[in-house]
């Protein structure tokens, strides 16, 4: 009650105020409310993105000094790599797999979560630590856990009637994607859950009551109302976990990191190991790789946006 | 529920807060050299290899001794073996190089021309102290540029309890005793493995470098590469056959690094054998966990075994100014109680030869010290084996899966060696 009040009470106060202050301010003052904005995009966007570009068309030695210009002779390396396709194709496995999975845990999660029980709080804690805790240290603690000879995982499976061998979670081909995916799901579902849970708080009973009086059932109603109304949040935390999941790196690097080669490669660490780990060991190469990325990463979030909206129209028609 | 948002929000202001005072107070203490005479430097900047937790104690503490020495102050980063390539690769890129870097490869910064050579920085006297086989691993060009820091030398660990329950009486001394040992260990069962064989991305080239020298092999040979050298393919070819037919290896060699891998099995008394170097003593004496003994590696015929060693670098270099400071700083670091006390309290060998009389006392290293003016290294004096090394790191593991290829795997090394240099 007191929240949407609250809710109410901001725009209806700011509102008069904006209208006052347009008459009264020139461009300038504007530029100066704007002005540490302005800086910290330049500084933490802008910056970092023109030196990409400026890398990415120059040639380094593997020392990392710069020689001179390249042209585009670096995105052409990047094209023409052998692993480029084995890297593209572990990509999409790897986003689109931890953004769904995460997408269905985090649903039924947040829906949990919502409802009344002894105890909530103290589940909601647990749900948030493995968000709070480091991803380095996160997915370090997996390798042990996962570990061939010492993993507890192991030993826990191993004790089972029907297993005799242990898993090679992260070296076996077979496991290993699975394996990095399944970290993957387990630190990007605190986020998402919350999110939800947030939109699931925001969905007025009313509205449930009103459903329920014309009598439709728990799995109607879920799929008439609780979804539809959910979709803000919905949209908004796979458009973010996309790009999070994209972006990755301690995850799928430290879980990898005795697998030789790149069968195992995301983009980003694809990257990584170009600059300084792989035979390549070109800066260059590398940020023009980085480039890619980004623009793989604007693709993709354009192609969910146009799918959703599209399906949110057919929904509405 | 309110509560509690404000709460964090406030505790979260709080730590940026803090955060952003404490990032504020790091800086600022780089360059108070007013009174510098003639523009020389009176600050120079080492960037040194984390080898343990205690290799920043040495440096602050030689810091403090070449301060009271020349004056000159020397600003200490330690980073770890993980990132100091990104590290020092940033700082080169950004037109911003340490005075001082200590890696495990020089020669490609050489090639650059970035570095002072030892006619410039090194003293005749210290210079003549290096141990020959260290310095011919530094010199790239006919120069000296690559200062060894300190050295390895792999050796045969083996578990004597293991070794007892097989009722094997003496470590083997041919690769045919070696086989016959592994699988004597590995049929004990209960987990336990012959030969922990590290062949992942860590440091496979190593692995490999040990066993090739001792079947008479090597990286290259008379100046050209040798990769693909039927010695060589014939050592790839008995690895992968301990591994797959054998199975006398731990699971999944190609894919085990040497720290948390085969170190980790050997450590917890699993492994009958494992190639290990001194720093693996220290840690195992510390833990006392596993009875074991270390013996010369095996040569594949039986005639005298081979030891493979690594060393690495401080190398300086040129900017201006700093040439009288990176000086002092040689002279400094190779006195014997300077560069001693770091290559013993790290538990690594000696580059010098006044070092090779002073370890002489200590019979843990004995092993070792015998074989160290001879021991083989990598061909790091070519700035192509800096590309030919993380080519073998990210490709030799797979010659050794079921379906792998030694032959081919050489091969693609051997062209894309060639085609480098």
């Amino acid at each position: 009650m007191s929240q949407s009040t609250l809710r109410q009470a901001g725009p209806a106060t700011s509102r008069p105020r904006r209208r006052g202050t347009r008459d009264a301010t020139s461009g300038w003052v504007a530029l100066l409310w704007l002005g540490p904005a302005l800086l910290l995009i330049g500084g933490v966007v802008v910056f970092p993105a023109v030196a990409l570009v400026k890398a990415s068309l120059s040639e380094y030695s593997i020392t990392g000094l710069r020689k001179g210009p390249a042209g585009l002779d670096n995105y052409r390396h990047v094209i023409e790599h052998p692993a480029l396709g084995t890297v593209l194709r572990t990509t999409a496995i790897w986003v689109v797999a931890v953004v769904i999975l995460t997408m269905l845990i985090s649903l039924a999660l947040a829906q949990f979560l919502s409802k009344q029980f002894v105890g909530r709080r103290f589940v909601r804690w647990a749900i948030i630590v493995p968000w709070a805790a480091s991803l380095i240290i996160t997915a370090r603690l997996f390798t042990l856990l996962l570990d061939y000879y010492h993993g507890i995982a192991n030993t826990l499976l191993v004790a089972l009637p029907f297993v005799d061998q242990p898993v090679d979670f992260l070296g076996d081909d077979r496991f290993t994607l699975a394996s990095i995916v399944a970290v993957g799901v387990f630190v990007s579902v605190p986020f998402v859950t919350y999110v939800l849970l947030a939109g699931l708080n925001a969905i007025p009973d009313d509205v449930y009551e009103a459903a329920r009086i014309d009598g439709a059932g728990p799995w109607q109603v879920y799929r008439r109302i609780t979804l539809p109304l959910l979709a803000p949040a919905l949209s908004v935390s796979t458009v973010l976990s996309i790009i999070y999941v994209f972006n990755s790196f301690p995850v799928v690097y430290t879980l990898n990191d005795r697998n030789p080669g790149f069968s195992h490669d995301t983009t980003i660490t694809w990257m990584y190991k170009l600059a300084f780990k792989s035979a390549e060991k070109d800066v260059g190469m590398s940020a023009a790789a980085g480039v890619f990325n980004v623009l793989l990463i604007l693709a993709a979030v354009a192609v969910y946006l146009r799918v959703t909206r599209g399906a949110t129209q057919e929904n509405q028609a | 529920m309110a509560r509690l948002t404000r709460t964090s929000v406030l505790v979260c202001t709080a730590a940026l807060a803090v955060g952003l005072t404490a990032c504020g107070g790091g800086t600022g203490a780089s360059s108070n050299d007013a009174d510098g005479k003639s523009g020389d430097a009176k600050t120079i900047k080492l960037v040194a290899a984390e080898y343990s937790s205690g290799t920043k104690a040495f440096w602050d503490k030689f810091a403090t001794a070449y301060k009271a020495k020349t004056g000159n102050t020397l600003d200490v980063q330690v980073v770890s073996w993980t990132d100091i390539d990104q590290q020092s690769s940033t700082m080169i890129q950004n037109g911003n190089p340490p005075d001082i870097l200590n890696l495990n490869a020089y020669a490609s910064y050489a090639k650059d021309d970035l570095l002072y050579s030892a006619d410039d920085v090194l003293s005749p006297a210290v210079k003549d102290d290096l141990i020959p086989a260290f310095v011919k691993s530094g010199t790239y060009n006919g120069k000296l540029y690559g200062m060894p820091d300190l050295s390895s030398a792999r050796a045969l660990f083996y578990n004597k309890k293991l070794f007892q329950q097989a009722g094997i009486s003496a470590p083997p001394t041919t690769w045919a005793d070696f086989e016959a040992d592994a699988k004597k260990v590995s049929a004990l069962g209960g987990g336990n493995v012959g030969y922990a064989m590290p062949l992942g991305p860590e440091e496979s080239q190593a692995e490999f470098s040990i066993w090739l020298v001792n079947n008479g092999g090597d990286w290259k040979t008379d100046g050209k590469w040798s990769i693909n050298s039927a010695k060589n393919v014939e050592t790839l070819n008995f690895l992968k056959k301990l591994a797959v037919t054998d199975k006398v290896t731990q699971n999944n060699p190609g894919k085990t690094n040497r720290t948390d891998g085969a170190f980790a099995l050997f450590g917890s008394g699993k492994a009958g054998m494992v190639v290990g170097f001194s720093p693996l003593s220290a840690e195992l004496d510390k833990s006392k966990a596993v009875d074991y003994a270390v013996a010369p590696m095996p040569s594949a015929d039986g005639s005298a075994p081979q030891t493979y060693g690594v060393t690495d670098y401080l190398m300086a270099f040129k900017k201006k100014g700093n040439q009288d400071a990176v000086k002092a700083f040689y002279d400094l670091y190779y006195q014997p109680d300077q560069v001693n006390t770091f290559i013993k309290a790290e538990g690594f060998l000696p580059v010098t030869k006044t070092g090779l009389t002073t370890f002489q006392s200590e019979k843990a290293l004995a092993v070792y010290l015998q074989t160290l003016p001879n021991v083989h290294l990598t061909p790091t004096d070519d700035p192509g084996w800096d590309k030919v090394k993380l080519a073998v790191q990210q490709n030799l593991g797979s010659a050794v899966a079921p379906d792998g290829n030694p032959q081919k795997v050489l091969d693609a090394l051997q062209q894309q060696a060639e085609s480098g240099s």
